[in-house]
C-alpha cells in the first residue's frame, strides 16, 4: 500500500515501482491459483470460500479476477490466463462444440426451482397485454447474450406454454440497462436475473415466466471450468478446487444470511436491495440431466447442430 | 511553424479558449479571470445536474441529483480500494503513453526523415491508424488474458498513431531555409537532427503527446471497463453489474476528473519545455 501511495506522486516513481511489483504470491505452501469470475450474486460461494479458508484447507491460494462475463472467461481459461472461471452452461456446451477442451469441475449456480420464485425470470411492464409465456410469442425481448441461456429457455417457455416462439424478436441488451428500457416502453418484456429483477418488480413490472424453471426445475445455469490440459497436468489441485468449492457450495446453501453478507463486500449492490433479492440454489452437484435437456433446446434452436455429449463436458 | 498551438486543441479544455484574445485585438483576458469563468461554468453545469432530477424531468432513480453523487464520490474517497484503483488507472495509462510515446518519436523521426521509407508506410499506416482500439479486445484478452498486458495493448496502439502522425508532420515541417543554412555551416546528420528537426518539431511532438495523453485515458477506462483489467473502469463495472447508479455516475465524475488532471499536466510540461517557443511565448507575454 505504501509503494502504491509513493507511486501516486510521480509518473516516472510510478513507471518504476511498477515495474518491480510483480507476484507476491504466498511462501506458505500453498499453491496460488486464479479464478474469473464475474462479480454477481451467482458467484458468492467463491468470495465465501475465500473469506472462510475453504480454499487455505484444501491448500489454494485464490486469486480471484473479475470478468464481465462468459465471452473473456471461456478464453481466458482456454488461454491460461485463469486457471479456472464461472460460465453458464450454453456457453461451456457451444466451447466445447467449438472444440475448445474446457470441463466443468464443480457445480455453480442452480434454479430454485419455485415458479415466480427463481432468481431470473421474465418480466413485462404494469400495464401489458402480456400475461403468460405463451403471449411472449411475438414480442420484443431483451436478453444479455444472443444465442445464449437466456433465449434458449425463454423460447423453451413459450413452447412449453403453447406459444409459437419462431416470430419472438430478442434483442441483446446488458442487464442494468433492461428496467429503464421496460419503463421507456422500448421492450415488450426483459429476461432479468438479480438484482435487476427484484428492480424491475419494485418498479411495478410483473413476472410473466421462471424460464429457467420451466427448462427444468433442478437446472445448473453455470458452473465452473477449466481446461483438460490442467486436470491432466494436475488433478491434486482439480481435487482440491472441487473439494473447497462443495465445502463452500454446502455452506452458501445452508446459510443465505451469510450470502447476503458476503454481497456487500465484492458488489456495489444496495444493501436493502440485498435483502429483499431472491438467492438462487447452490446444490454442491450439478445435474446432468438438466444439462442434457438444455443441449437438446440449443439443437432444437438451431444453435448446435447435434445433440452435444455432455457425458464430455463433465468431469 | 507557430502552426501548432491553433493545431488540434481538445475541446474540453475550456479555460484555453476562454483564453484566446476577442476578435478585436484587446488585451487579452487575465489568466485568474478565465479560471473564474471556468468556476462558473462549472457551477452552473452542477446546478443543472441537481436541479433536472429534482424538478422530476428526469427519473431520479436513473439520474440522481448531483449532491447524491458527490456526497457518493465523497465517501468513496475515504476507501483504500478506489485509491488503489486510482493507482492502478494511472500505472497502465502512464506505463502506455510512456511505451507509445517512446515508440512514436522513435520510428516518426527515422520514417520521417527518410522520404523514402515514409512512401513506403503512408498507405500502411493510413490502413492501420482508424482501426478502433477496441476492435483489438478480443485479441488483447487472447494474448494477455486480463491482466495490465491486455490495457497496455488498447493504450499503446489507440495513443500510438496520435503521437506518430504529429511528429512525421513535424519533421516535414522543419524550414528548408534552416535546414540548408545548417547544411552550409557544415553540420553532420546528427547535429542537425539535434539543433534543427528536433527543436522545430518539438511543437508537435507536444500535441502529439497532449492528443495521445487523453486518448490513452480514455483506453485505460475502455479496457478496465470491458476487459475487467484493475481500475477505475473495473469499479464502473461492478457498480454497473450491481445497480449501483449513483456509484457508477460518482466514478465516472472521478475519471472526468482524472482526465482535467492529465490535461493540466502535459500542458504545464509543454509550457516549460517549450518556453522558447513563439506559440508558448505568445500566451505568456503579450
Amino acid at each position: 500500500m505504501l509503494r502504491r501511495t509513493l507511486a501516486m506522486t510521480s509518473v516516472l516513481a510510478l513507471a518504476a515501482t511498477s515495474a518491480c511489483s510483480g507476484d507476491e504470491s504466498g511462501g506458505d505452501d500453498l499453491t496460488s491459483i486464479t479464478v474469473g469470475a464475474i462479480p454477481i450474486v451467482d458467484v458468492a460461494p467463491l468470495h465465501l470460500a475465500k473469506e472462510q479458508g475453504f480454499f487455505e484447507d484444501h491448500g489454494l491460494k485464490v486469486e480471484i479476477k473479475n470478468t464481465s462475463g462468459g465471452a473473456e472467461a471461456i478464453p481466458g481459461v482456454n488461454s491460461g490466463s485463469f486457471d479456472f472461471a464461472f460460465g453458464n452452461i450454453t456457453s461451456l456446451i457451444i466451447a466445447r462444440e467449438k472444440g475448445l477442451p474446457l470441463k466443468v469441475v464443480s457445480n455453480g449456480v442452480t434454479s430454485t426451482g419455485k415458479e415466480g420464485a427463481d432468481f431470473g425470470g421474465v418480466v413485462v411492464p404494469e400495464d401489458s397485454s402480456i400475461s403468460s409465456a405463451r403471449d411472449l410469442a411475438g414480442a420484443k425481448i431483451a436478453v444479455n447474450n444472443l444465442e445464449n441461456i437466456g433465449d434458449t429457455t425463454v423460447r423453451n417457455s413459450i413452447r412449453e406454454d403453447g406459444g409459437d416462439p419462431s416470430n419472438v424478436e430478442f434483442v441483446e441488451m446488458p442487464f442494468p440497462d433492461m428496467p429503464a428500457a421496460l419503463e421507456q416502453g422500448e421492450l415488450d418484456a426483459a429476461w432479468v436475473v438479480e438484482p435487476f429483477r427484484t428492480t424491475a418488480l419494485d418498479d411495478g413490472t410483473e413476472e410473466v415466466a421462471s424460464n429457467f424453471v420451466d427448462a427444468d426445475p433442478s437446472l445448473s445455469i453455470a458452473s465452473y471450468f477449466t481446461r483438460e490440459e490442467l486436470i491432466d497436468d494436475n488433478p491434486e489441485l482439480i481435487e482440491s478446487f472441487t473439494a473447497a468449492m462443495h465445502e463452500s457450495l454446502s455452506y452458501a446453501d445452508s446459510r443465505p444470511e451469510e450470502v447476503r453478507r458476503i454481497l456487500t463486500t465484492y458488489t456495489d449492490m444496495d444493501e436493502t436491495l440485498i435483502e429483499e433479492i431472491q438467492l438462487p440454489a447452490f446444490p454442491t452437484e450439478g445435474d446432468r440431466d438438466s444439462a442434457q435437456r438444455i443441449g437438446e433446446l440449443m439443437v432444437k434452436d438451431g444453435l448446435i447442430d447435434s445433440k452435444p455429449d455432455t457425458d464430455e463436458l463433465f468431469l | 511553424m507557430t502552426g501548432t498551438s491553433t493545431g488540434p486543441v481538445p475541446t474540453t479544455d475550456r479555460s484555453k479558449s476562454a483564453a484566446r484574445p476577442p476578435a478585436g485585438g484587446r488585451r487579452r483576458r487575465l489568466p485568474n479571470e478565465s479560471a473564474l469563468l471556468g468556476s462558473v461554468g462549472v457551477a452552473g453545469f452542477l446546478a443543472v445536474c441537481e436541479i433536472v432530477p429534482r424538478l422530476g424531468l428526469f427519473p431520479e432513480k436513473y439520474l440522481p441529483p448531483v449532491s447524491r453523487i458527490l456526497a457518493e464520490l465523497g465517501q468513496r474517497l475515504l476507501l483504500t480500494s478506489f485509491w488503489n484503483a486510482v493507482a492502478d488507472t494511472i500505472i497502465a495509462w502512464a506505463l502506455g503513453l510512456a511505451i507509445a510515446f517512446f515508440a512514436a518519436v522513435l520510428l516518426g523521426f527515422v520514417i520521417g526523415s527518410v522520404p523514402v521509407l515514409r512512401a513506403f508506410t503512408a498507405s500502411t499506416v493510413e490502413f492501420l491508424r482508424p482501426i478502433p482500439s477496441v476492435a483489438l479486445i478480443p485479441l488483447a484478452i487472447l494474448v494477455y488474458g486480463v491482466d495490465i498486458g491486455s490495457t497496455l495493448l488498447l493504450v499503446v496502439y489507440a495513443a500510438f498513431w496520435q503521437i506518430y502522425i504529429q511528429v512525421l508532420y513535424g519533421v516535414a515541417d522543419v524550414d528548408p531555409v534552416a535546414e540548408q543554412t545548417a547544411r552550409s555551416y557544415g553540420l553532420g546528420y546528427w547535429s542537425r537532427l539535434r539543433h534543427v528537426v528536433w527543436p522545430s518539431s518539438l511543437p508537435y511532438v507536444f500535441t502529439g503527446l497532449r492528443l495521445g495523453a487523453a486518448v490513452a485515458l480514455i483506453l485505460t477506462i475502455t479496457a478496465q471497463l470491458t476487459i475487467g483489467s484493475p481500475g477505475l473502469g473495473q469499479q464502473i463495472q461492478v457498480a454497473q453489474s450491481s445497480g449501483a447508479l449513483t456509484a457508477v455516475y460518482a466514478l465516472v465524475i472521478a475519471t472526468g476528473a482524472l482526465g482535467v488532471l492529465v490535461n493540466i499536466a502535459v500542458r504545464s510540461l509543454e509550457r516549460r519545455v517549450l518556453r522558447w517557443h513563439t506559440s508558448v511565448r505568445g500566451e505568456v507575454a503579450s
